[in-house]
């Protein structure tokens, strides 16, 4: 009976900390060994009144997850960067092994097909040339940044910052994605569909995938932002 | 104010007390300040794991007797380096106050 009231704080812990599952297990066990070397250490031994003197004097279960909350935050959103970086990355490799497999392929492009095709390359090029630098700047951004002690107007302002230029690569590599999708259909228009077209139509769904794994983080990453928020005015 | 100096106040309790588990910090933080720190105890832990996540603490997991899993945190080189750092700037800063308070000028650095 009596162990159920420091289990029962643990478990209001736990459930606070509930935004992050890993982080959640690992300070359960590091509060509640600390818990018990409270009682251990407290004159009155293990009764009631030395546990509610243990769970006081660590404090308010919510109030320190909302302080976790910030650390979580800020982990998740270099890892966001991180993979913002890896995915524009990926799309790179996608694009530069369908380039390879047109080499390899004796296919021949017509004149008026070919002027249109210069030009959505154009685009496709200067797109994806902004993507990488936004995304590494994004990346260092983030990266060099303190790791905030609270959700205050700095953080937020920095929040805000890295949200915007996440938002900046993700349209630039949708366009460029896009142009891709649009170079690779102008190719094959008027071609009947074979097996060796899937190589192509296999490098722009990996594209896709790549673009669909960022726009996901950045949502994830405002959504933790939000419920971090939520945390620290409740 | 307290708050804003929990970094460098967890950072000398563990270069004091060597490797050491949150409670060993907070009772290594209350017996150096003859008690005078009354923090809630929980704070401390979000403050080593955020000094941990900017690498100036490393952290393992042990058993302890009690057959518990134990976090103990150590200080890095780069948290040794952090420490001297603000150990300067709070010299500066407590020498500044010092003069101004006990009404002594405070000693002139040269240009």
């Amino acid at each position: 009976m009596i162990q159920d009231f420091i289990q029962d704080y643990l478990e209001r812990l736990a459930h606070e900390l509930d935004f992050d599952r890993s982080l959640s297990r690992c300070v359960r066990q590091e509060v509640e060994d600390h818990l018990w070397e409270a009682v251990a250490a407290d004159p009155a031994g293990n009764t009631f009144e030395s546990q509610s003197r243990a769970i006081a004097n660590f404090g308010d279960a919510r109030a320190i997850a909302a302080e976790f909350a910030v650390l979580s935050l800020t982990r998740h959103s270099r890892r966001a960067a991180l993979i913002a970086v890896l995915v524009i990355a990926g799309v790179f490799i996608a694009m530069k092994a369908r380039v390879a497999w047109y080499a390899a392929m004796p296919w021949a492009v017509g004149d008026d097909i070919r002027a249109v095709s210069a030009e959505v390359m154009l685009i496709d090029r200067y797109a994806f040339l902004s993507s990488v630098i936004i995304g590494l700047v994004g990346w260092i951004y983030i990266q060099t940044r303190n790791i905030p002690a609270a959700f205050d107007p700095a953080y937020r302002s920095q929040l805000r910052r890295f949200f915007l230029i996440c938002r900046a690569a993700a349209v630039a590599l949708i366009v460029s994605v896009a142009s891709d999708a649009v170079l690779t259909a102008l190719r094959f228009s008027g071609m009947e569909f074979s097996a060796t077209s899937l190589v192509s139509i296999l490098s722009i769904a990996i594209e896709i995938a790549c673009v669909g794994i960022l726009v996901f983080q950045i949502r994830r990453i405002a959504l933790r932002a939000t419920s971090t928020a939520a945390l620290m005015q409740s | 104010m307290l708050k804003g100096h929990l970094d460098m106040i967890v950072l000398a309790a563990l270069a004091a007390a060597g490797s050491a588990h949150g409670y060993a910090v907070i009772e290594e933080i209350k017996q150096r300040s003859g008690g005078a720190f009354d923090l809630p105890e929980g704070t401390i832990y979000p403050a080593l794991h955020r000094l941990e996540q900017a690498g100036l603490l490393s952290s393992r997991w042990t058993t302890a007797d009690s057959g518990r899993r134990r976090r103990v945190y150590t200080l890095t080189k780069a948290g040794t380096r952090a420490l001297a750092e603000r150990r300067a700037i709070w010299k500066q800063f407590s020498d500044a106050i010092g003069g101004l308070l006990g009404g002594a000028r405070p000693r002139e650095t040269p240009a």
